[in-house]
């Protein structure tokens, strides 16, 4: 305390080890969760990739009971393994819901940007910041491990869907399937904790004067996605506990048999589920709302709306949970409460979209890559949208129901909403985090190839959808071999395109061009990150920012 | 502004300085309310089924955690500096966190304020040296707010002179 203390600051004398492996940085530690993401992402993404292929002709020819391909050989005998097939659709849905999207978006730019944009000195409690990061990478180890661990069918893996329906995944054999469920319970502890010190830090450590309606539109999405994540995680850790004593201790809480109740664990498990998707993409509305207002040299339109927008989504998300699940069986009053409750959210949406489109208008527009990625979110988000209201009819769901109508409708706002709204930070961000700048064409190069590649994989599968093909199968009539063709090749491009975006990762951390620059966009990217310089110290704000760092008059 | 000269009493005048928390107590209690009444909602679902009993404990848990999280925070920040500054003494008593109590006390007609504009924890730090030790004084206040201060204190001393 009191005692003084007159000292110039000690020199980094810390190994690799030390620095990364026991880090309470929160930029060291949004560093780590980005990276990590990146690799379980790749790990997700080579699934679908597998299985565009199978898709990619009608027929089985790579997931074969008698050994899996990589070459079609038509003069091998090739029984169509079912289960491996399940397996890969449950392993990409738990891995890109869990353990690739929330972890880039919520903790690796939510970790980095969010205390540097309110001023805080560090997160509120930086140890338990530490422990949320490795509780993930142990998650992330147990849902991989659990691919690879006796499952159902006397194979390896669990093919029971990331929503662990009972009474299929009380059901599945082996330990494949608690290894999973404890995979979900490490990734929600780990996400609770981040939320709890995500919700602190922002609540009880902005710097002084910078009230409520004046932080950033990033550090606030970052909040309310925090906020999201505190209240429908305990939900979901509540409802797959009951499912690991239902298939260990005897219990019956989701089994008829013992007077238990399936529907009912479809009802908790959506009740975290819609929350969930927006936990997906509410970051991603904050880093758009930042992106567009800098490349568009003007303030954000209406940052009070948006602000509002995004607590009302997160709001109504909490009751609209049972239009996922139309065709259980409810009466006509719960349908069409939800219906009505689901269509209120194109409300606050459309004015998010509304006031993005008006901060572009009149605007100085300059099209790097960044923005790119934030337009191509804009229009792909919106897409997805307007087939979500499609959806939400109940009568109309009865049609498209577990189609590949309801596969491009979530992949539009999710596969394309959210990770272009990541790419659009990671280049946006990139020299600031690493101090090098990316190579322009490069980016723009991505962009273009995951732009085409991602739409040619997803559009037609509305075609697929409207006429009759359900998901989650491995095969299909020869009648819908036409599109299933067209977006296998989209899936390609779009992989390719992710290969090369981890080479222009390594490439710029390695030869990138370095920026001496703290702000090397324009002076319209005014939130407090580019008062430091790139990348920033060690140490930033111990010593309160001052006003005039952060309130440029006009709004974020 | 994070400090506060008590109003002039016979025994001296006497300055209080604090931490800045930008969450008021207010805020708190809204926050918990709405997060409480939300999370409440998915259990209007399980009413009458031993579900409801399996899911309450995750619950309540999720909402203890973030009320100890934002008290722990606001425990960390309880800091009370108090000044009392008397022709014949001057006592600085720091209060917190979480129980400490540190105490200094000197004669101010030696006591020198100095600002170290650099080189200290933070910039324009402030210490009195002239006691038995030297001590700080408003670490956490802003650099604007402790040149502020710096220029009161020295006024405060000269005037006891």
């Amino acid at each position: 305390m009191a005692d003084a203390a007159i000292h110039g600051h000690d020199h980094d004398t810390r190994g690799f080890f030390t620095r990364w492996f026991m880090s309470t940085n929160h930029k060291d530690i949004g560093i780590l969760y980005l990276f990590t993401a990146g690799l379980a992402g790749l790990i997700s993404v080579g699934f679908t990739v597998f299985m565009r292929l199978e898709l990619m002709e009608p027929g089985v020819q790579y997931m074969c009971l008698e050994g899996t391909r990589l070459f079609a050989d038509a003069t091998r005998e090739c029984t169509p393994n079912g289960h491996l097939w399940n397996v890969s659709i449950t392993a990409h849905g738990i891995l890109m819901m869990f353990f690739v999207v929330i972890p880039a978006l919520f903790g690796g730019f939510g970790n980095y940007f969010m205390p540097l944009q309110i001023g805080a000195p560090d997160m509120a409690f930086p140890r338990m910041n530490n422990l949320s990061y490795w509780l993930y990478v142990a998650g992330t180890s147990l849902a991989v491990a659990s691919v690879f661990s006796p499952g159902g069918n006397d194979q390896l893996g669990s093919g029971i869907g990331w929503v662990l329906y009972p009474p299929l995944s009380t059901s599945e054999g082996g330990y494949s399937t608690d290894l999973a469920i404890f995979a979900v319970h490490l990734s929600g502890a780990s996400s609770i904790l981040g939320a709890i010190n995500i919700i602190t830090t922002f609540l009880n450590m902005r710097a002084p004067g910078m009230t409520m309606h004046k932080v950033p539109l990033f550090a606030w999405s970052v909040f309310v996605t925090a906020w999201l994540i505190l209240l429908s995680l305990p939900v979901l850790a509540g409802a797959i506990t009951m499912l690991l004593t239902d298939r260990n201790f005897g219990t019956t809480f989701f089994q008829p048999s013992g007077g238990g109740d399936p529907i009912l664990y479809q009802h908790i498990l959506w009740f975290f589920g819609h929350p969930e998707v927006y936990i997906v993409i509410v970051p991603g509305f904050g880093i758009a709302s930042q992106v567009i207002a800098t490349f568009s040299r003007k303030p954000i339109f209406g940052y009070l709306p948006m602000v509002y927008a995004m607590v009302a989504i997160g709001v109504l998300g909490f009751v609209v949970w049972a239009h996922h699940m139309y065709t259980v069986g409810m009466s006509l009053t719960q349908q069409s409460y939800f219906m009505m409750a689901t269509m209120v959210i194109a409300v606050p949406t459309g004015i998010k979209i509304f006031s993005w489109i008006a901060t572009m208008w009149g605007g100085s527009i300059e099209f790097k890559t960044p923005m790119l990625f934030a337009l191509g979110f804009l229009f792909l988000f919106t897409i997805g949208g307007v087939t979500g209201i499609v959806l939400s009819q109940a009568g109309v769901d009865r049609a498209y129901h577990d189609t590949y109508y309801v596969v491009a409708h979530f992949h539009y706002t999710m596969s394309l909403g959210a990770a272009f709204c990541i790419f659009a930070g990671i280049y946006f961000w990139f020299g600031k985090m690493s101090g090098r700048q990316y190579p322009e064409w490069a980016g723009k190069l991505h962009f273009f190839m995951f732009f085409i590649g991602a739409n040619l994989t997803f559009f037609p599968q509305h075609f697929l959808g409207r006429q009759g093909m359900p998901r989650r199968y491995i095969d299909y009539p020869v009648e819908f071999a036409y599109w299933n063709h067209v977006s296998s090749i989209g899936a390609f491009i779009s992989f390719a395109s992710f290969l090369f975006f981890l080479g222009i990762v390594f490439y710029t951390l390695f030869a990138g061009k370095r920026v001496p620059e703290k702000n090397y966009w324009n002076e319209y990217a005014d939130t407090l990150e580019w008062t430091l310089p790139s990348p920033p110290p060690e140490h930033t704000f111990e010593q309160l920012p001052k006003r005039e760092d952060w309130d440029k008059g006009h709004a974020h | 502004m994070p400090y506060e000269w008590l109003p002039p009493s016979p025994e001296g005048a006497r300055l209080h300085l604090w931490p800045y928390r930008s969450l008021p107590r207010r805020g708190f209690v809204w926050f918990v309310g709405a997060t409480a009444a939300l999370i409440a909602v998915p259990l209007i679902g399980v009413l009458g089924s031993p579900v409801l009993w399996a899911l309450l404990p995750f619950l309540i848990a999720a909402i203890a955690a973030i009320w100890w999280a934002l008290d722990r925070s606001y425990r960390d920040a309880e800091i009370v500096e108090d000044l009392l500054l008397t022709p014949a003494r001057m006592t600085l008593t720091r209060h917190g966190p979480r129980g400490r109590h540190q105490s200094w006390e000197a004669n101010p007609h030696w006591v020198r304020v100095e600002r170290h504009e650099t080189g200290g924890p933070v910039p324009q730090y402030l210490t009195f040296s002239g006691g038995p030790r030297p001590v700080e004084i408003g670490a956490f206040l802003t650099p604007e707010e402790r040149l502020t201060l710096e220029h009161e204190l020295r006024q405060h001393l000269r005037a006891l002179r």
